[in-house]
């Protein structure tokens, strides 16, 4: 049963780093024995909320509690030793101990005189290796388990230290259905236990049935706080998700489905380590074709689109044009007319934005160059005005852009474009989907869109593919989608 | 698979000892000299892994702690202090002077910790040179007092001395001040998260580092007659520790004495060949380097498939 | 260094501001290579002084054995740079780029330990067919000139011109030119390069080329003013090294400001204080900086 007082209170919490402003004016508390949502897409600012509190970055002000001590700005050992635990997302166990030493280390004291653990020690190892499933492995060393597995071991680490608070970063990422139960079963274990919890996910589906209470970020600030289904229904969450009211565009779906397809994907998986990234992904681009791939942060697009790119070896196969892909450098794939335009933006930050076009358009002659230089700058007459100005000075619209616009120097056949919208204010959207429609409009260009946002991809997509947990699990034309997903989606 | 490997490890090491500490009475005063000498290269190169294997800390200045246990010591005993006294109050200034240089660097991170240390060995090198009156710059400094002049009690000390060493910084690898050493040389915001003072250990951990480095310096001075740039402070020496512990196999305490009896001895072998002998022991560092990252013996100790 | 009967104060100062000027400048063409490599591909190159050495050795050898001119020698010597410096990249560094069982995170010490190794192969080879004698090159122009008042050899003026002259043509370019935007992309954001469909390897290979031709030249102009052996091959690379770091890593203006810093405190020490205590300053310099603000004078974070 929580009691009253609050276990962890954060208080007008601020960071900024050099321009960015990650943080701002961020309150919350959680009582013993709540398990308290933290949701926001990426870049929202909750991974930097975790980091602040666990003292992995010094917050520039307000107030981190701990049963009423400000602990904000203390080195991160001593917040650890005063009662905070962390589960973090990707581990790095001792690769050469057993999975029971692994644990017996988190319950070492910090001292340097102690040299042997005590007796005891070796049999709470073992106790809390049970409790979170690790039982029947207990003298294996981590290289040999299974993901789920190594991620047990990390939620063993933390539950050694016996902290008062939890910080749970993306408890369920890359977990199958039934693990996802079982771990589920572990957090409200640590609800039982007493602890209050901090579940930092993406969306509020996954964090939904455990949190008491959920608190949704964006652009560094609350946006919403409330129970799951209020957090669900909220409009502004809404919009910042999906985008608001779904439309469709009015062309038809496109009709040359029939023909040679410029890229097909079959049976394509990932692995990153042990986690499946992407599974059994299969998909097809016709030529001409503006195809999204819709799904929440974590579901794979990223990957999928890295696959295409060459960035991450696969099994399963990638054709385009009727050729395989496999084998082939990321660069020369770029050159073959696949230019993916990454949700990072990546671009040159210390040169300019001619600079950062040029360089785009160094594979043609000069007079191509010219040529889609002039018809660049008609499409974002914005990058005239910015001309010379280095491109880590513009604003995230700006640059938004001019990735897309230097991708689009390559005079590529199929442009990827990985998250668009990310972190963009809504007028800035409308202008970005003006362009993309004029593209459609005008050019013959092929287009492989990855959107977390709906309504920004739907009214640009002939078909759309839905991915989740690394799945291709939906298929079908734009205004199908809104009918059929449209609610589920979130 | 585990208990063969160390039932065999332990029969491997059992003959070791036997050999080794029979050896003056079935070798010959030549190579007992070498193995003298190997021995003492095999604690640095000990040293040198307790910080960058378990730690991870890329120390590129070992013989900066070695040369300052070597020429305190050498300087003391000049100046009349006790072999003994020497050799102890070497080893804590090895210490003291790591504790002075580690102190700050600790903080720093990526390639500038191992800069700091590679610097701190050049201006130790400019010193001995500039204060050659008390030093004996390049010369080396004479001392008056040695271990003792038999070759074989020489053997035994440097044996006796490895051995224990060997046993208390493996024993260290594998105490809990190992097991969180190798958390934050893993991951160290992990370690952190886990109420470890990070570096509070790796402080440690050169402290240790130091203090043996100091001691055997010290002991190598007094076994040579002579500190000497040229053995113990010269940048080639550091390079040739790091090579024993890469070639034996980092993270294992042992290897780097497996990697400094090869280099010494092969170093010995190749002599008639004249000063093609480094060319050809780097080179082979350099293949072991590229093609058996884990070493020797990380080779040999390496999981097998199905395990 | 020439000696020290200076009884006028300002004349002394004009000697150490012409002096300083040269050697700096020579300090400054060897570090921008070694610069350059480790902004562009993240190489900190150890075995920097043994190619700067191969060129010098080169240089005198065919002068010497083969009756070379000056300028045919130096240009041998920096072609044998530039031989040793596509070596040192495929002997040493692209092996461990490409290893798998290498992890990510300890690729830097990997680095750090090859180049080492291989810079001490080189140092043992050249030591071994070249003997330990230190070599000194025929200056490119005998000769001596009269610059501010000091008597200055042409050889020395002919030294800083060039240099700067390398330089310049260097900033135009990685400025001016295409190949000079890849390099300079590579060394902001490698990544996006290859998503642009420039292949990273192809160029690695270039910057691998100009540092050598760097490198050779600063070895080759080195050898007409100082002695060099295959010994100094160490002290080349510490001298580089201490430059760089103090500039900060991967900075160029950095790397020029530093060598100047480093080559006047040696000046001015080895005239007013003693020749022997010359590569104290750069040293304690360097540590102190290093403590108070480690990214170096111009680097960032």
């Amino acid at each position: 049963m929580p009691s009253n007082a609050p276990r962890l209170e954060v208080e007008r919490l601020a960071k900024r780093f050099g321009g960015l402003v990650a943080v701002r004016n961020l309150a919350f508390s959680i009582r013993s024995g709540e398990i308290l949502g933290l949701i926001g897409p990426n870049g929202s600012g909750k991974s930097t909320v975790m980091k602040l509190i666990m003292g992995i970055e010094k917050p520039d002000a307000g107030a981190v509690r701990l049963d009423g001590v400000d602990v904000a700005g203390w080195p991160t050992h001593r917040i650890a030793r005063k009662g905070v635990g962390i589960v973090f997302q990707h581990s790095r166990p001792l690769h050469r101990q057993t999975v029971v030493e692994n644990i017996k280390l988190a319950l070492l004291p910090d001292s340097l005189f102690r040299l042997a653990a005590e007796p005891q020690v070796e049999e709470r190892a073992r106790a809390i290796a049970e409790r979170v499933g690790l039982g029947a492995v207990l003298d294996r060393r981590p290289p040999t388990l299974p993901f789920a597995d190594l991620r047990r071991l990390e939620m063993a680490k933390a539950m050694a230290r016996d902290p008062a608070v939890v910080l749970v970063d993306e408890p369920f990422a890359g977990l199958t259905q039934a693990e996802v139960a079982a771990f589920s079963e572990l957090l409200d274990g640590f609800r039982r236990d007493g602890r209050a919890v901090l579940l930092v996910d993406h969306n509020v589906k996954s964090v939904a049935r455990l949190a008491d209470r959920v608190l949704a970020m964006y652009l560094g600030e609350r946006i919403a706080e409330g129970t799951a289904d209020e957090v669900m229904r909220d409009e502004t969450v809404r919009r910042v998700y999906i985008g608001g009211a779904i439309q469709t565009h009015a062309r038809p779906e496109a009709t040359n489905t029939a023909g040679e397809a410029l890229l097909d994907l079959r049976d394509v998986d990932v692995f990153y380590g042990k986690a499946q990234a992407l599974q059994n992904v299969s998909l097809r681009v016709q030529p001409g074709e503006f195809v999204s791939v819709v799904g929440l942060n974590g579901a794979g697009k990223t990957t999928l689109f890295n696959a295409i790119s060459g960035l991450v070896p696969y099994a399963g196969e990638i054709r385009w044009r009727g050729a395989k892909l496999a084998g082939r450098s990321p660069a020369a794939i770029a050159r073959g007319g696949i230019v993916q335009c990454p949700e990072t933006r990546e671009l040159f930050g210390d040169m300019s934005v001619r600079e950062n076009l040029d360089l785009g358009g160094q594979h043609l002659s000069a007079v191509a160059r010219d040529r889609q230089l002039a018809w660049l700058i008609d499409l974002f007459p914005i990058l005239r005005e910015r001309a010379g100005q280095k491109a880590r000075t513009l604003s995230g619209g700006e640059q938004q852009m001019l990735a897309i616009a230097r991708a689009l120097m390559m005079q590529p056949k199929l442009l990827i474009l990985d998250e668009p919208s990310l972190g963009l204010a809504p007028v800035i959207l409308e202008e970005l989907s003006k362009a993309l429609t004029q593209l459609r409009e005008t050019t013959d260009i092929t287009v492989l869109l990855g959107e977390q946002n709906v309504t920004f991809a739907l009214p640009h997509a002939d078909r759309v593919y839905l991915l989740e947990h690394a799945r291709i699990i939906w298929e079908g034309g734009p205004a199908r989608f809104a009918a059929e997903r449209g609610a589920g989606y979130l | 698979m585990p208990t063969i490997g160390r039932s065999f490890g332990f029969a491997l090491l059992a003959i070791a000892l036997v050999l080794g500490g029979s050896a003056p009475w079935w070798l010959g005063a030549y190579y007992l000299g070498i193995f003298t000498i190997a021995y003492y290269f095999g604690v640095f190169a000990m040293s040198w892994d307790l910080l960058f294997g378990y730690a991870g800390e890329v120390n590129f200045g070992p013989t900066f702690l070695i040369g300052i246990g070597a020429y305190a010591a050498g300087l003391l005993n000049n100046a009349g202090v006790p072999l003994i006294a020497c050799i102890a109050l070497g080893a804590l200034a090895a210490v003291i002077g790591g504790m002075i240089l580690a102190i700050p660097a600790l903080r720093l991170r990526g390639p500038y910790f191992g800069l700091v240390t590679l610097v701190a060995v050049l201006l130790l090198l400019d010193l001995i040179v500039i204060f050659a009156a008390e030093t004996g710059g390049e010369i080396g400094m004479t001392v008056p007092d040695v271990l003792s002049v038999s070759t074989s009690v020489n053997y035994w000390y440097a044996f006796g001395f490895l051995v224990v060493s060997g046993a208390i910084l493996f024993g260290l690898s594998r105490s809990a001040l190992g097991l969180i050493l190798q958390a934050t040389g893993q991951d160290r915001i992990e370690a952190q998260a886990l109420g470890f003072n990070v570096t509070k250990h790796k402080l440690a951990a050169f402290a240790i580092s130091a203090l043996f480095s100091g001691l055997a310096g010290a002991m190598l001075a007094f076994y040579e007659g002579t500190a000497s740039v040229d053995q113990m402070v010269d940048l080639s020496i550091a390079v040739q520790i790091i090579i024993a512990v890469v070639f034996g196999g980092r993270r294992t305490i042992v290897g780097g004495v497996l990697g400094a009896v090869f280099l010494v001895l092969f170093n010995e072998l190749l002599r008639p060949i004249g000063q093609l002998n480094t060319f050809i022991v780097s080179a082979i560092a350099l293949a072991v380097i590229l093609f058996l990252p884990d070493g020797v013996l990380g080779w040999l100790l390496r999981p097998r498939a199905g395990q | 260094m020439r000696q020290r009967e200076h009884e006028n104060l300002p004349l002394l100062a004009l000697q150490i501001l012409v002096d300083g000027f040269a050697i700096s400048a020579l300090y400054g063409l060897g570090a921008v290579g070694f610069t350059l490599i480790f902004g562009v591909s993240g190489v900190l190159n150890l075995a920097h002084g043994g190619i700067m050495t191969v060129a010098a050795l080169v240089g005198w050898w065919v002068a010497a054995e083969h009756g070379a001119g000056p300028y045919g020698s130096a240009a041998l010597g920096v072609a044998a740079a530039v031989v040793a410096s596509f070596v040192t990249y495929y002997v040493s560094i692209r092996p461990i780029q490409r290893s798998r069982a290498i992890p990510a995170e300890e690729e830097e010490i990997f680095i750090l330990t090859s180049t080492l190794l291989w810079g001490v192969m080189l140092q043992v080879g050249l030591d071994y067919v070249f003997t330990n004698n230190p070599v000194t090159m025929l200056p490119l122009l005998p000769g001596v000139v009269q610059v501010a008042g000091v008597r200055t050899p042409k050889n020395e003026v002919l030294i800083a011109i060039v240099c700067w002259a390398i330089i310049g043509v260097l900033s135009l370019l990685v400025n001016r030119t295409r190949i000079g935007k890849q390099l300079l992309a590579a060394s902001i954001n490698p990544r996006a390069l290859t998503l642009l469909g420039f292949e990273l390897s192809h160029i690695y290979l270039v910057v691998w080329a100009i540092y050598g031709f760097l490198a050779g030249v600063a070895g080759v102009l080195l050898a007409t003013f100082l002695g060099v052996s295959a010994d100094t091959s160490g002290a080349l690379t510490a001298s580089a090294f201490t430059i760089v770091i103090l500039g900060g890593l991967g900075s160029v203006p950095g790397s020029l400001v530093a060598a100047y810093v480093v080559g006047y405190a040696e000046t001015i020490t080895a005239y007013l204080i003693a020749p022997t205590l010359r590569p104290i300053p750069a040293l304690v310099l360097l540590i102190i900086v290093l403590y108070v603000r480690p990214q170096g004078l111009l680097g960032r974070r």
